[in-house]
């Protein structure tokens, strides 16, 4: 064998050249896939950003330069769309970030059996289905049967329109979204509250720290990360995640109170059928969340310690 | 670990508890509704006092529930094996060689994370149209192939495997394709499995995508199904709670089973 492999004649140069092809080879359907439904509809998303165009097959999309941009920021709906995104996203901060680091550091001490248990159970809500989620929470909260306001009558007071008051229904998303994020965030918070190392914690105690000084001083650096990873995933997406539970429980109203930026693209996209006025707002968007991700990484790399 | 006794963790076990009732009752109350006659709908009590399959019986009779059970099901499977295969390729093209334009195309990858579904919908809808993918599986699908989070993953996973083996393959005379299949990948399974797990849950929940693409109802998957159902069915709540129970049981199965592969294949990808 040995002897075979030595006159083994020497490899031919056209081989060699395939060589250099050979990864493109393996990243050619990953890439495939990415180049034609993301990076070339983002080209052509704002490409059509300066066409009137509605989607008609056999319309021309016809060319007015900077006027779908010019429409989007001077007229109501982007402005109203706009302070709800940022409504939606700092309301859903606290049940995505906020609550679950100080249920995780309150619980940190739990062992045993039970933490199982609990770790199971309140992971539930991320695997349900955003529109089950909705049917379910509507059903909940239904003004006239609903259990929520049964209970609520119940105990002396009023029934709520949740869906139906234009001052309650956007926090009523932004609780269904947060609803299926609470415990994620949590189990998330406790996984690297307990990946600390525990002598941190004996020493600080040797050195007669408080609680509050341990705390302050050694788990939430710790944590940093993670707070920053939630916080920069909420900032990016909480917006988007909403989007199933507008569609399906408002579509946007009462009186527009619970749209936002995606909802009102999807409006203009599919309903009014005023595809420059939709891709417009999604290139301001797209690059919004752009420079907003980039400030993220770098207060990331600036603000977060690791323990290395 | 201390000497010193712990005090009861009371306060803990109550915050825990309170959790776990928001996160689980409404799901309850999902599944307990199902079960409720319509005379008894209204009522508060936890459990109803004559539970009936009626709401069950007249979802099988007015929607396709088990067609498109059998729709989803096949969307995420698909959806989860191209997934896996474009991630794994991809990813060994990345871990394997050193190569001009390797770098430049992880990022491509990675950054499609950030373009949001809705900047991109209208040219996508057009182009499935032109492609005749509209209300199709395959439509489904497709444009779902490859996902960066996926493949970032599978390639952080694959980083972690020893060079020296796969350098031993190549001296063996494996070829490329043979070290993957051979060598990398089944010692990659548990972080293959976990990000299986991920897709197939993420794909099983989609929802807007579906809602561009499927128009009618037989072609749909559970998601728009229900959607559909919510339109025509409004406040027959007994009716809406069976249907929704009925879309969650296989993905509830499958936590039931995997429970702890779920969570943590969800905690690591956050923990990243």
């Amino acid at each position: 064998m040995a002897v075979a492999h030595t006159y083994a004649p020497p490899r031919r140069l056209p081989r060699l050249k395939l060589r250099a092809f050979e990864p493109w080879l393996y990243l050619a359907p990953a890439v495939t896939v990415l180049l034609m439904w993301t990076y070339v509809p983002l080209l052509q998303a704002f490409e059509l950003s300066f066409y009137e165009w509605n989607m008609l097959p056999r319309s021309q999309p016809r060319y007015v330069g900077l006027d779908n941009y010019v429409n989007l920021l001077t007229l109501p709906d982007m402005k109203r769309a706009v302070v709800n995104t940022i409504l939606y996203t700092t309301g859903l901060l606290p049940l995505s970030v906020g609550v679950p680091l100080v249920i995780a550091i309150l619980t940190s001490d739990l062992r045993g059996p039970m933490r199982n248990i609990y770790r199971a159970i309140i992971f539930v809500p991320m695997i349900v289905a955003p529109i089950v989620a909705a049917i379910v929470w509507r059903w909940l909260l239904n003004e006239d049967h609903g259990l929520v306001n049964a209970l609520l009558q119940h105990v002396g007071f009023n029934a709520i329109g949740f869906l139906r008051d234009p001052q309650i229904a956007l926090w009523t998303l932004v609780w269904i979204t947060g609803w299926k994020l609470i415990g994620f965030s949590t189990l998330l918070f406790a996984a690297a509250d307990s990946a600390i190392n525990p002598t941190y914690f004996e020493a600080a105690r040797m050195d007669g720290a408080s609680r509050w000084q341990v705390l302050r001083d050694i788990r939430l650096p710790l944590l940093s990360p993670t707070i920053l990873l939630l916080t920069m995933m909420t900032f990016l997406f909480g917006a988007q995640w909403s989007f199933v539970y507008i569609n399906a429980l408002t579509g946007g109203g009462p009186l527009g109170s619970t749209t936002n930026v995606y909802y009102l693209m999807w409006e203009y996209g599919f309903m009014t059928m005023s595809a420059g006025w939709s891709t417009a707002a999604g290139i301001l968007v797209f690059t919004v969340l752009g420079v907003v991700s980039l400030g993220c990484l770098a207060s990331m790399k600036r603000l977060a310690v690791y323990d290395d | 670990m201390t000497t010193k006794s712990r005090p009861p963790h009371v306060a803990a076990h109550a915050v825990m508890l309170l959790l776990s009732f928001i996160a689980l009752f409404p799901v309850y109350w999902m599944f307990q509704t199902s079960f409720r006659a319509s005379n008894e709908i209204f009522s508060s009590a936890l459990w109803p006092n004559a539970p009936t399959l009626d709401n069950y019986r007249a979802v099988l009779a007015t929607m396709p529930i088990l067609g498109i059970l059998q729709n989803t099901f096949l969307m995420a499977a698909t959806t989860t094996l191209a997934q896996v295969v474009t991630g794994l390729l991809a990813a060994w093209a990345l871990v394997r060689w050193t190569f001009p334009g390797g770098r430049i195309a992880h990022t491509l990858i990675a950054l499609s994370w950030l373009v949001p579904f809705q900047v991109v919908m209208i040219p996508n809808y057009v182009l499935a149209t032109k492609m005749g993918l509209l209300d199709s599986i395959a439509g489904l699908v497709i444009p779902n192939a490859a996902a960066a989070f996926t493949m970032l993953v599978i390639y952080n996973a694959m980083r972690g495997f020893p060079r020296a083996v796969i350098e031993a393959a190549r001296m063996d005379g494996a070829g490329s394709l043979r070290t993957l299949m051979g060598v990398v990948a089944p010692n990659i399974r548990a972080p293959l499995a976990s990000v299986s797990i991920l897709c197939f849950i993420s794909a099983w929940n989609d929802y807007f995508w579906p809602l561009l693409l499927i128009r009618r109802v037989e072609n749909s998957v559970v998601q728009i199904g229900l959607q559909f159902f919510m339109t025509q069915e409004g406040n027959d709540w007994g009716l809406l709670m069976a249907a929704a129970t009925l879309a969650s049981l296989p993905i509830l199965l499958i936590y039931l089973v995997l429970q702890r592969q779920v969570v943590d294949s969800f905690i690591k990808s956050g923990v990243r």
